[in-house]
């Protein structure tokens, strides 16, 4: 009989496409996104949020840790809320986010578009977009 | 029992699009559909077209929508869908006439797997068998049953979309050869199958596991090939 062994392709033999190092980026910023809630809703309760703001706030707040949030909030002292740490993580959620729809929207055009030259003026449009529109998210974040 | 069935007539040398037509016809509810479709034919209306075969769910000849789903029509029973029938053709593939369709371009990326074992080792000392172990064959057993019926790769909301997309049947039939453990053309499928058109066009619908008349876990498959081209494992 065979001796089975392990059969595994080497990254220089399966290669890594466009599409499957997207497909990976796709899951993983998924996952991403939820580490970032957790650490948001983690970080507010910690910060008081349990007496001071209703589920849907602290949501709210969880999904990008912006102090804009909790202004309307009973939180009495902002300032813990726009701390430096809490700008990081709304930057990483804002970029982690727009990054995973941006190439969601790629995916879903690709369905429907057919041509090459049509897949990669799409890939420009939408990279062109993604560029503009993330130094505008990561300033009001910074600015808030 | 009276069976009411509503069938997709298109003649492309007289008719300019699709139409319906009706007939009732006498049958009982452990009549397939295909029964009543051979009684329309053979008894009202000889000029309706449709493929068959074995008629016993092998060949995959007679894949159509029956009630809006995918079916294989030799091995729908007509208490499973009631005696109101609609039968039509599978969607994705252009109507050639009534009930047919051009399965070219199903199997042209059929083809595009290179769907046959791949090894350019020398045989083994004995010159015989390259053996495999229980294990090893049971990895890729679920695959082997696909009849290429185009139930799948038809229900495809992705393949409908777009026409270039592989499609779930041809991706199955690389994963028949990419988990074999005696084929060693596993490298070239899966780049094949990483380009735009293959299973990135996968949005994991389930409609192709739905529509398998051999109850493939088609999606599996698909998420299995997927995770092939990330790891490199292919046990």
């Amino acid at each position: 009989m065979t001796q089975a062994k392990a059969r595994t392709l080497s990254l220089s033999k399966r290669g890594m496409s466009f599409e499957t190092f997207m497909w990976l980026f796709t899951r993983l910023t998924a996952l991403g996104m939820y580490a970032f809630i957790l650490v948001g809703v983690i970080g507010a309760l910690v910060m008081g949020a349990r007496n001071q703001m209703t589920f849907i706030e602290v949501l709210r707040w969880a999904l990008v840790t912006n102090p804009g949030h909790v202004a309307y909030t009973n939180v009495a002292d902002i300032a813990p809320w726009e701390s430096v740490f809490w700008r990081l993580v709304a930057s990483g959620m804002f970029l982690t986010a727009s990054s995973h729809g941006m190439h969601g929207v790629i995916v879903i055009l690709d369905d429907y578009l057919g041509g090459i030259s049509q897949r990669k003026w799409i890939r420009i449009l939408n990279l062109a977009a993604y560029f503009i529109i993330a130094p505008i998210g990561l300033y009001v974040i910074w600015t808030a | 029992m009276e069976i009411t069935i509503k069938i997709f007539r298109y003649n492309p040398e007289k008719d300019t699009r699709g139409h319906y037509e009706t007939y009732v016809v006498e049958g009982d509810e452990n009549d397939r559909v295909l029964d009543v479709l051979e009684h329309v034919k053979g008894k009202t209306d000889g000029s309706l077209a449709f493929r068959r075969s074995c008629a016993h769910g092998v060949c995959g000849s007679d894949a159509m929508r029956i009630n809006g789903r995918n079916h294989l029509a030799c091995k729908t029973l007509v208490r499973d869908v009631g005696s109101n029938i609609t039968v039509e053709p599978v969607l994705g593939l252009k109507v050639k006439k009534d009930l047919i369709v051009d399965m070219d371009p199903f199997f042209d990326n059929y083809k595009k797997m290179l769907p046959y074992l791949i090894n350019d080792s020398p045989l083994p000392e004995d010159g015989k068998e390259r053996l495999q172990s229980p294990e090893q064959r049971a990895r890729f057993d679920e695959s082997t049953k696909c009849i290429l019926c185009a139930a799948c790769t038809t229900s495809c909301p992705s393949y409908w979309a777009n026409d270039q997309y592989y499609g779930p049947a041809a991706i199955v039939a690389a994963h028949r050869f990419i988990f074999d453990s005696r084929d060693e053309g596993a490298s070239e499928r899966l780049h094949i199958l990483s380009e735009t058109d293959g299973t990135a066009r996968c949005h994991t619908a389930y409609n192709c596991t739905e529509a398998c008349p051999r109850d493939i876990k088609i999606t599996k498959a698909i998420g299995e090939v997927k995770m092939a081209m990330v790891t490199g494992k292919l046990d």
